[in-house]
């Protein structure tokens, strides 16, 4: 619990029940969402979050942000306990945090306007009474997300918008708080590729003119390449691999970290490399594998992987990755 | 008991008290509904010496078990005969209408929502949306008129007298009869067949997997029949256990405007009566018969669709 | 996202959703025509007194001969069984309808909202309570238990509508219901309370806005069963005698003889009344239906139109093949100056494909690379003549085994589809019947144009093609709804093989999919490729995919051919700007801290375009001519290039 840290998350667990109810019968199955995370962050800095989807990073974000309660664990937020805030709490600290969202044709209410949208945070957490500061604050906040002039935007509906822009809006409505993390879920996967950098610059900006941490949630790597500065891969659950962006990059030492990086289409015909194609798919995880829970799929797992779960093995000075392999 | 029978002194003017005390016996009624609340002095609260199971509800309810649903105070007779043979007129008349009112309003609402937005789609709109707003005794009251004119009976199920003729005269005799009331039934049902099928199949040939059988150089017909088809059905299946409750507010409609002897006839004609054997006996058939009918429909919907059944 | 959305969406110029709405509505027929019912009968029964000829509650002046008479001038409708002017009757009986109806919907509405919304929201136990609880008055049939209750109460007008009303609420609540949990849903729900709403603010700003116009139109259809239901309780004599309604009157006539004396008036005119009012309620309904939430107007089964040749002759521009394996390979697909249109029902033209040309060679893959709204997924429909209702192909050739594919009807179309050219849709969740098994629907397609194949030997080839895609045979009579995401598509992959097509589309077949089954698929289609000799056009907006695929590339932007080459001049010797920029923003894992660029603005709209080349507007090139001139295809290195900009004139 120091202080250098804005965030802190120690053996966070999210499980579901799925029961089923039959009539004589009740079956229970647990589904094993997050299993054992531990993430830091440093006011400032970018770490991007990568996995596929059944990985957990989703239920991650928003058991972060309080919109699901955590199972068993901790989290940290500038050294306060939130894992298991009262409803008060919560609301303190979601000015403090908030949330950008994958879909930005659903992620806006039809029927309000850009400026409603905008001031909606203000309303909720009683700020700026003042009807002229609380207008100055929204159209700051619009400015600040690329959204100039803010006065053409305000009485506009987002059906009117492109998706970029209503992106943009969503950021303004978090900006409007005046956050210090943003998590960022898949911010920028369903918009047109030749506009996705706009947004990545946008927070890349942010970060550097407000020193706004960010947790970047994506299952494509490319894209925040040059913006994270720490990169962790999660599978079923768990982060398996975690560093700085570079070295991951140029040197991944867990076998799914290296698969990953071998399959995703590099934009250069001359450069088709060797792909580490994995076999089936991500087991579910209600069922998850004994020992190392990627040894089923990984193609250089040993005997002892079956029954032996590795925890982060440190292997450089920023490094580390769950795999008894790495051990050598 | 508000409406208590034997005060309503049962038709019979010339009722003495005894006979009155007598009757009161004789069907139970001197005995409280349930506990503590006494016919004559209704809520007695806190002094309640009664024993729970020499009530009315109770001995009801025992007799249930044993087929007996009480006697009718009007007919003097078990109600089961009573609406033993009741129940099957309107099966009759139901189980003939329903069965016309889905094959039109299928056959239409296909029609119509293969040709969405042509002639034929807003003629089968605009014609089952007014079948629908249609009041059903209305359209009896006018079928009647215009079929007392015109040869069809006025109302009931067989022209007095009709026992003596040979088997075939009697069927035909009774279609008569039947085919006014059916096609008042059919017509207001099969407006509501006909929009939930269209709005169905809609819906369902805007689905990809429908681009998919076309692309796959399928024809138009075989489309229709492999594919729309059987996804555009389930609503109509959840709606026929639904309609059941309109069902019973259509006949009960139909068989006081026809005359015709089924058991919505009998009902309200025991309202007016008080006769309440036939309304607790003709209630729990209608009770049983939506449960069945929607149990019915559960299954088949799930038959119809697998998605249902493995989860 | 289908390609059935690739259908027009024009734009309107639009200051709010409530002026849209009004647009909308006035357009609508049946709303308007029903609207209009409605306000004729209120106006008829607001200005009852000073319309009607006749008091109908006093006897003044009325003699036994008065009884039953048919219309006349002094009685326009005829009298009744006590000798009252129907007319008069009928314009205060309107009041007494309207009002019970309205009110006692009034009551439904409300408490089947509430019960809707909070069961709802809240979930859990309150809402199993309450739904099972509605469930079941919804299947008790009403009219039986409201006779009884209204037999055993005083039959007054207050009493009536309260009755009505509390055993109206049920399909309002489930409505109400199924609505809420489809809004609470919702990711702006989700952001809502993120921000750190609580729950009644959440209902007011964000359920109830959008719960509200389902909520109307289950209303108005409440509104109308109440009137239903109150004429047919004063028909079955249980009314307030009192109050004489529309039901009221015809209880009289029918009751008191009107048959036997053949007054038909009696029994048709309140009749009339209330049909007239609930066809007005439900037209009316209906159409506010229609405008709230529209479906598309047209689908999969509508008719399409017939393919025109408009353009004057416009020079076609052909690609030759760079590498020799491709040079030799005969040509299958050979696409000529095509152009697609969508015309909108106000005949609204949107020029979504102009003037492309497109050959495929035997064993080749084709990249059609392009973003949102540049016409990549209207080409592919095109070719297999699958447009929409309000599609058109406007101008070119597609010519495909010796015939062009423009001008064959529909029989000898649906020949050809499938056998000839098959194609693989992006989303396969629905891109398969959920009722009907997987083996079944392959089957299906076999049938169709292989007949000859005898049924033993049809299961075996089915299984067969699920083997070629990695999908063992005991997943064939399974439901797709139990294959997960990845294993649709290749059983998409399995059924576009299934009758040896000579092309097969894939339309963004790995977009929905992670990046490792991705990289499977990807290399199932190749591994294929190569074993079965097909030909491929791969339509995607992945860069990388494309390189690691592909062997030539189409550019597409705002409907047109940006730029058409061999894959590796693509890549190192883009010659169009929307090219080069698309390269710079996509991102390269291989050079992870290259910083991307954007391009500014968004495509353009398909009916608002702008004169002179389509990219001007974005492009950090262009110049004045750009915005004038739509640039022609040019060719480049002996026609193994083409670029449509005007930079690249002159080579």
């Amino acid at each position: 619990m120091s202080n250098e840290f804005i965030l802190e998350v120690k053996n966070l667990k999210k499980y579901f029940q799925v029961g089923r109810q039959g009539w004589f019968s009740h079956t229970e199955t647990i589904v094993h969402a997050v299993d054992d995370v531990d993430l830091t962050l440093k006011p400032g800095e970018v770490i991007a979050l990568v996995g596929e989807s059944g990985c957990g990073k989703s239920t991650l974000s928003l058991t972060l942000m309080g919109l699901e309660e955590a199972t068993e664990g901790y989290i940290f937020f500038n050294g306060v306990d939130i894992t298991h805030a009262t409803n008060e709490e919560r609301k303190a600290f979601r000015q403090k945090i908030q949330m950008i969202f994958q879909d930005p044709y659903e992620s806006l209410n039809p029927t309000q306007t850009i400026e409603e949208i905008v001031t909606e945070p203000l309303v909720v957490h009683g700020l700026a009474r003042d009807p002229h500061e609380r207008k100055d604050r929204v159209r700051r906040a619009l400015e600040d997300s690329g959204l100039k002039p803010a006065e053409s935007y305000l009485h506009r509906f987002p059906h009117q918008l492109s998706g970029g822009q209503r992106q943009r809006v969503v950021i303004a409505g978090a900006l409007v708080l005046e956050p210090q993390l943003l998590l960022a879920d898949e911010p920028v996967s369903m918009l047109d590729v030749s506009i996705r950098a706009e947004i990545i610059n946008l927070l890349a900006d942010l970060r550097r003119t407000r020193g706004i941490s960010v947790i970047f949630i994506t299952h494509d790597l490319g894209t925040v390449g040059y913006f994270a500065d720490r990169i962790a891969v999660m599978y079923l659950g768990r982060i398996v691999e975690t560093g700085s962006m570079r070295e991951v990059l140029k040197n991944p030492r867990h076998p799914y970290t290296q698969a990953l990086l071998s399959v995703i289409p590099v934009p250069n015909p001359r450069m088709r490399k060797k792909r580490i194609i994995l076999q089936g798919e991500t087991p579910n995880p209600i069922n998850i594998p004994s020992g190392c829970r990627f040894h089923p799929r990984c193609p250089v797992a040993l005997d002892v992987c079956k029954h032996s779960d590795p925890p982060l093995i440190k292997v450089s000075l920023t490094q580390e990755a769950a795999c008894l392999l790495v051990v050598k | 008991m508000p409406g208590d029978p034997a005060r309503q002194g049962i038709r019979d003017p010339r009722l003495t008290k005894e006979t009155i005390e007598a009757i009161r016996v004789r069907f139970g009624l001197d005995k409280p509904v349930f506990n503590c609340i006494d016919s004559l002095n209704p809520v007695r609260i806190g002094s309640c010496t009664v024993n729970p199971l020499d009530t009315q509800f109770f001995i009801y309810v025992k007799n249930l078990f044993k087929g007996d649903l009480g006697v009718s105070y009007y007919y003097n007779r078990p109600v089961s005969d009573v609406l033993g043979e009741r129940l099957w007129n309107t099966i009759l008349l139901i189980g003939v209408g329903q069965i016309l009112a889905i094959v039109i309003g299928v056959i239409l609402g296909v029609l119509a929502a293969w040709k969405a937005r042509s002639a034929i789609d807003y003629g089968a709109l605009l014609t089952s949306l007014l079948a629908w707003s249609l009041p059903v005794f209305w359209l009896g009251i006018i079928l009647v008129f215009w079929g007392s004119n015109h040869g069809f009976p006025i109302g009931g199920k067989a022209t007095p007298g009709i026992s003596s003729y040979p088997f075939f005269t009697q069927v035909g005799d009774l279609v008569w009869h039947l085919l006014l009331p059916t096609f008042t039934y059919t017509v207001i049902f099969m407006g509501e067949y006909t929009l939930l099928m269209r709005s169905s199949l809609l819906d369902v040939l805007a689905e990809d997997y429908i681009l998919t059988a076309k692309a796959k150089g399928l024809s138009t017909f075989q489309i229709l029949k492999d594919h729309a088809l059987k996804n555009g059905m389930l609503p109509i299946v959840t709606l026929i256990a639904i309609n059941l409750g309109y069902t019973v507010a259509g006949v009960i409609q139909i068989e006081s405007v026809f005359s015709w002897p089924g058991l919505g006839g009998a009902l309200f004609e025991a309202v007016s009566r008080r006769d309440f054997p036939i309304l607790q006996g003709g209630f729990l058939l209608i009770a049983v018969s939506v449960i069945i009918a929607n149990f019915i429909a559960d299954l088949t919907y799930s038959y119809l669709d697998p998605r249902v059944q493995t989860e | 996202m289908g390609p059935q959305t690739a259908e027009l969406k024009v734009s309107v110029a639009s200051t709010s959703p409530f002026s849209d709405f009004w647009q909308t509505f006035s357009r609508n027929r049946m709303a308007v025509a029903g609207l209009v019912m409605l306000a004729t009968i209120i106006t008829l029964a607001v200005f009852a007194s000073v319309l009607a000829p006749y008091d109908p509650k006093s006897s003044v002046g009325i003699t036994s001969s008065d009884i039953y008479n048919p219309p006349s001038s002094a009685h326009w409708l005829g009298t009744d069984d006590a000798g009252r002017d129907i007319l008069s009757s009928f314009l205060f009986g309107a009041r007494v309808s309207l009002i019970v109806g309205f009110f006692a919907a009034f009551i439904s509405v409300i408490i089947g909202g509430t019960i809707g919304v909070v069961a709802g929201f809240y979930g859990g136990r309150t809402e199993n309570l309450l739904m099972r609880f509605t469930d079941l008055m919804l299947v008790i049939p009403d009219l039986p238990l409201i006779v009884v209750i209204v037999a055993l109460t005083k039959p007054s007008l207050i009493n009536i509508i309260i009755i009505i009303g509390v055993f109206g609420w049920t399909t309002t609540a489930r409505i109400v219901r199924s609505q809420t949990l489809a809004v609470k849903s919702r990711k702006f729900v989700l952001r809502a309370r993120a921000i750190g709403a609580g729950n009644v603010h959440i209902i007011m700003k964000h359920i109830l806005p959008l719960v509200m116009p389902l909520l109307v139109v289950n209303a108005i259809l409440v509104i109308s069963l109440a009137i239903l239901n109150e004429s047919t309780l004063s028909f079955l004599g249980l009314g307030d005698p009192t109050a004489t309604s529309w039901g009221q009157m015809l209880n009289f006539a029918f009751v008191r003889g009107a048959m036997s004396a053949g007054a038909w008036w009696a029994l048709v005119m309140p009749g009339v009344g209330i049909a007239w009012v609930v066809f007005g309620l439900t037209l009316f309904g209906q159409g506010l239906e229609q405008v709230l939430n529209p479906r598309l107007e047209s689908h999969h089964l509508s008719p399409g139109r017939p393919s025109v040749q408009s353009d004057a002759v416009v020079e076609s521009a052909t690609v030759k093949k760079k590498s020799k394996k491709r040079k030799d390979a005969p040509l299958l697909l050979d696409v000529r100056n095509l152009s697609v249109n969508y015309i909108s029902h106000d005949n609204v033209v949107a020029k979504a494909v102009h003037n492309v040309s497109l050959q495929l060679h035997e064993g080749e893959l084709v990249g059609l690379v392009g973003e949102s709204g540049c016409g990549k997924t209207t080409l592919m429909l095109a070719l297999m003549r699958l447009l929409p209702a309000t599609g058109q192909i406007a101008n070119g050739h597609i010519n495909f085994r010796g015939k062009d594919i423009t001008t064959l009807n529909e029989d000898e179309l649906q020949k050809l589809r499938w056998s000839g050219i098959s194609i693989i849709f992006q989303g396969a969740m629905n891109a398969l019947n959920p009722v009907r098994t997987v083996g079944d629907q392959i089957k299906e397609a076999i049938i169709r144009h292989m007949p000859a194949y005898a049924p033993g030997i049809l299961e075996d080839r089915v299984i067969e093609l699920l083997d070629l895609v990695g999908i063992s045979k005991d997943y064939k009579d399974q439901y797709p709804h139990q294959y997960s995401g990845g294993m649709r598509q290749r059983a998409m992959i399995a059924m576009a093989l299934s009758c040896d097509p000579d092309v097969i589309i894939a339309d963004e077949p790995t977009t929905a999919l992670d990046v490792m089954i991705q990289a499977q698929i990807l290399e199932l289609l190749d591994d294929l490729r190569k074993k079965l000799g097909l030909a491929i056009i791969f339509v995607t907006h992945d860069l990388g995919v494309v390189a690691e695929m592909c062997d030539s590339v189409l550019v597409m932007y705002g409907g047109v051919t940006a730029e058409y080459a061999d894959v590796d001049t693509i890549y190192n010797a883009a010659r169009h700007p929307y090219t080069q920029e698309l390269l710079k923003s996509f991102p390269d894992l291989s050079q992870p801290e290259k910083r991307l660029i954007s391009i500014p603005g968004y495509p353009p709209k398909l009916d608002e375009l702008p004169e002179g080349c389509r990219f001007a507007p974005r492009c950090p090139l262009a110049f004045e001519r750009c915005t004038k001139e739509m640039p022609i295809l040019h060719e480049l290195e002996d026609g193994y290039h083409i670029a449509s900009c005007h930079l690249v004139e002159g080579g």
